[in-house]
């Protein structure tokens, strides 16, 4: 099981989310739109710079590096 | 006898709620966006089978927490107001997801009316959804509906009045099972045991789930009215959850929620698995360059297509610069601006002619003509903005912009989420500023509505174009891009400092963003109309309001002396009376003294209205349009640009400030974005000023 965090992962990649790290006001936002524990999200773009694209339950969310940083997944 | 219903309108942002809602209520809309008042929602009314329903168009939100005001706004709705039904809608193309609210919903109140969306497309995405069984495992109505080919809706209204009047729907709150987690919620409910609830509205299990999932807002009643105790002990109740299962209980109860959902939808809802079709296009937004260059040539060209043809510009000047003379005056001549021009002039000279020289016909054509008319020329260049701001909100192109646009406004201290208000600023800046409400960063939207008002809106850009049409040719051009420009980087430099400030006091968060792309798709025609319909009557409104009064009053000010006896001479009126006292700050700018005042008396009535600038100046010049109005000032353009620039910059208007306050809540706010505006207003304008005396 190797963890890591939803920045580093590349674009087309699957993973489920293992958790947040703490800190930052976003976590509830999070939550309601579907990035729960358990999740499975698809990475839709990442360029390393910029916001990161993720699709979960089938929706798109642009999710900001600074948040993405902060979930922690596991790749699929 | 009839019977008056009143339904919430609720839904997850995306669903297509406001395209319902536009179909649900048609044209009659009360738009609540205008001076002062603070009514934050839309309603609108509509008979059917003898009742008169009313529906309340509720934020976009994802669920009942406090994690920004438009949530507590809704939910404050819903719980304080009692509304006959609350109308929930689930987008059909992502159920699951949308159901979210939905479940909150019915913990919250049982009278509810399901409404599926975007019914016609569900089974090309290959989703199948089994409606009547879902009714049942819900216990209260679900209609699928289409907003397109209008499939449902009556059935919906039938509905909405059974449920209204209690022959449907369910009698009691929904239990959701949060599994483990319900032990706790039980020994908060023994807590909150002695709560009157009738008092405060909320139901109990709920108040307890909230509490588990931490909110401010129902701990501060819990502790003013069972004391600081009885929250400790619930406090500690959470701890322990936190203590066992090693989580923060809000994660564990989305999740939950969503288990619950997807337990519910078990054999509801049956995807096959269609290709997705890949969008190539919205791709580039993301990438980190040509993110920003599809995102700003995006916005450049909506108002250059907007410009042109409403007053010919840019390429009547390119043409003009190229020789083509005579195609570049009838592209300036039949562009709608001129066209309205020409209309404006010829009534003017007409009712002259039948009227005669009275002070009855001064009042009509000076006055009120003069007055209106300049202002109400403007009014096809503002449908056509606000048609193309339309076309980027509903087909989902705004979102991509916002994300394109991301990195580049971090530079300036804000995210994305800024995006949003900063286009709406140029339509208006009371929606704009109303719109920083969906920003979750508290201070970053502090910062904004200080600095939102430095968006040139419509109103401003009227003036902008009065005064570049009194220049000649490239200069003209040049005057518009050059106070957007410095518009644009007034706004990016005081946001920066204000970032900065904000930063050195340590409440900085970094601006981050967190924002549903749905899906890009053709808008439907009907939506943008409404939309299109919605500023033009705001604009006329206001034309035929505040602009029409105002007009009669600058027109008594410059037509009476301080002793209220008639003058031809305006020299003598109240209006210079005032305007002279302020003449002086204007004094840098070197204009004769009689032109000095009257520059002072437009910018003065500049802050009810920002359009009267333009209409103060007609009415006082006796002029026909705006152009000529400038003209007979016989203002040099060093001068027009500066007056251009301070027009821009100075202050927000009237109802501007209104929201400004009613947003922040704070006086302090509103009088330092006054002290801010006015003193980069009045550098911009010096520095424009002897600039341009340079080159």
């Amino acid at each position: 099981m190797i963890q890591s965090s939803l920045e580093s992962l590349p674009p087309g990649k699957r993973a489920k989310i293992v958790g947040y790290m703490k800190g930052g006001g976003w976590t509830y936002r999070l939550y309601q739109m579907g990035l729960t524990p358990g999740a499975v999200i698809e990475v839709v773009a990442n360029y390393g710079k910029g916001p990161i694209i993720v699709r979960v339950m089938g929706v798109e969310i642009a999710i900001g590096r600074g948040i993405a940083r902060r979930i922690i997944v596991e790749p699929l | 006898m009839k019977k008056y219903i009143e339904v919430a309108v609720l839904g997850q942002p995306n669903v297509g709620k406001s395209t319902l809602f536009n179909i649900l209520t048609g044209k009659k809309v009360r738009v609540a966006n205008w001076p002062g008042v603070t009514v934050e929602i839309h309603e609108g009314e509509r008979i059917h089978r003898g009742h008169v329903i009313k529906f309340v168009d509720l934020p976009g939100i994802y669920g009942f927490s406090t994690t920004t005001i438009e949530e507590r706004i809704a939910r404050k709705y819903i719980l304080s107001r009692q509304p006959d039904v609350v109308l929930v809608l689930v987008d059909g193309l992502n159920p699951e997801r949308t159901m979210y609210l939905l479940i909150q919903t019915l913990e919250i109140t049982p009278n509810v009316v399901v409404a599926i969306t975007k019914y016609d497309v569900v089974h090309a995405h290959g989703i199948h959804i089994n409606y009547k069984a879902l009714e049942h495992k819900l216990g209260v109505p679900v209609i699928p509906v289409s907003a397109t080919s209008m499939q449902g809706i009556m059935h919906l209204l039938d509905v909405i009045i059974d449920v209204a009047e209690g022959r449907k729907g369910r009698r009691d709150l929904l239990e959701v099972d949060y599994k483990e987690l319900n032990v706790f919620i039980e020994s908060v409910m023994e807590v909150l045991e002695k709560l009157d609830t009738s008092k405060i509205g909320f139901p109990k299990r709920w108040m307890a789930i909230r509490l588990l999932e931490g909110d401010p807002e129902i701990e501060g009643i819990v502790k003013r009215t069972l004391g600081e105790e009885a929250l400790n002990e619930i406090i500690n109740i959470r701890e322990e959850i936190k203590r066992i299962y090693k989580r923060d209980p809000a994660e564990l109860f989305s999740s939950r929620r969503f288990e619950y959902i997807n337990e519910l939808l078990k054999g509801i809802i049956i995807r096959a698995s269609v290709e997705a079709k890949h969008k190539f296009i919205t791709k580039y937004f993301y990438h980190p360059v040509a993110g920003p260059l599809i995102s700003t040539s995006i916005l450049l060209a909506v108002f250059i297509f907007a410009f042109t043809i409403n007053t010919g510009f840019p390429f009547d000047i390119i043409l003009e610069e190229l020789g083509y003379h005579e195609i570049a005056v009838a592209l300036e001549e039949y562009s709608i601006g001129g066209l309205m021009e020409k209309g404006f002039s010829i009534l003017s000279g007409f009712l002259y002619k039948i009227m005669g020289e009275s002070m009855s016909s001064h009042l009509l054509i000076d006055g009120i003509i003069g007055g209106v008319g300049a202002v109400l020329a403007f009014l096809p260049l503002i449908m056509v903005i606000s048609l193309m701001l339309a076309i980027l909100e509903d087909s989902g192109l705004a979102p991509r912009i916002a994300v394109g646009l991301h990195s580049l406004l971090n530079k300036i201290g804000v995210s994305g989420h800024a995006v949003f208000p900063i286009i709406l600023g140029f339509g208006c800046n009371v929606p704009s500023i109303m719109a920083t409400r969906a920003i979750p960063s508290l201070r970053e939207r502090m910062r904004l509505i200080m600095t939102l008002p430095f968006i040139p809106c419509q109103a401003r850009l009227v003036v902008i174009l009065a005064f570049a049409s009194a220049l000649k040719g490239l200069n003209g051009a040049l005057l518009i891009l050059y106070g957007y420009v410095l518009a644009f980087i007034v706004f990016a430099i005081i946001n920066r400092l204000l970032y900065e400030y904000d930063k050195k006091k340590g409440v900085v968060v970094e601006p981050d963003i967190l924002l549903e792309l749905p899906p890009i798709h053709k808008p439907i025609l009907r939506v943008i109309w409404w939309h299109v319909w919605d500023s033009a009557k705001h604009f006329l409104i206001k034309a035929g309001t505040i602009i029409f009064v105002l007009s009669i009053l600058i027109w008594f000010m410059t037509s009476y002396t301080p002793e209220l006896t008639y003058t031809d001479d305006v020299s003598n009126s109240i209006a210079a009376g005032i305007a002279k006292v302020f003449a002086p700050i204007l004094s840098p700018l070197n204009m004769s003294e009689n032109v000095g005042w009257i520059i002072a008396f437009a910018l003065l009535m500049g802050f009810i209205a920002k359009e009267a600038v333009v209409g103060s100046l007609t009415i006082l010049t006796e002029a026909n349009s705006a152009r000529e109005a400038i003209r007979l000032l016989g203002l040099i353009d060093s001068q027009i640009a500066a007056i251009t620039v301070f027009t821009i910059l100075y202050v927000p208007c009237l109802a501007t400030l209104a929201v400004i306050y009613f947003e922040s809540r704070s006086w302090k706010v509103a009088l330092l974005t006054i002290l801010i505006m006015m003193s980069v207003a009045y550098i911009g304008m010096l520095i424009t000023y002897f600039l341009s005396l340079i080159i």
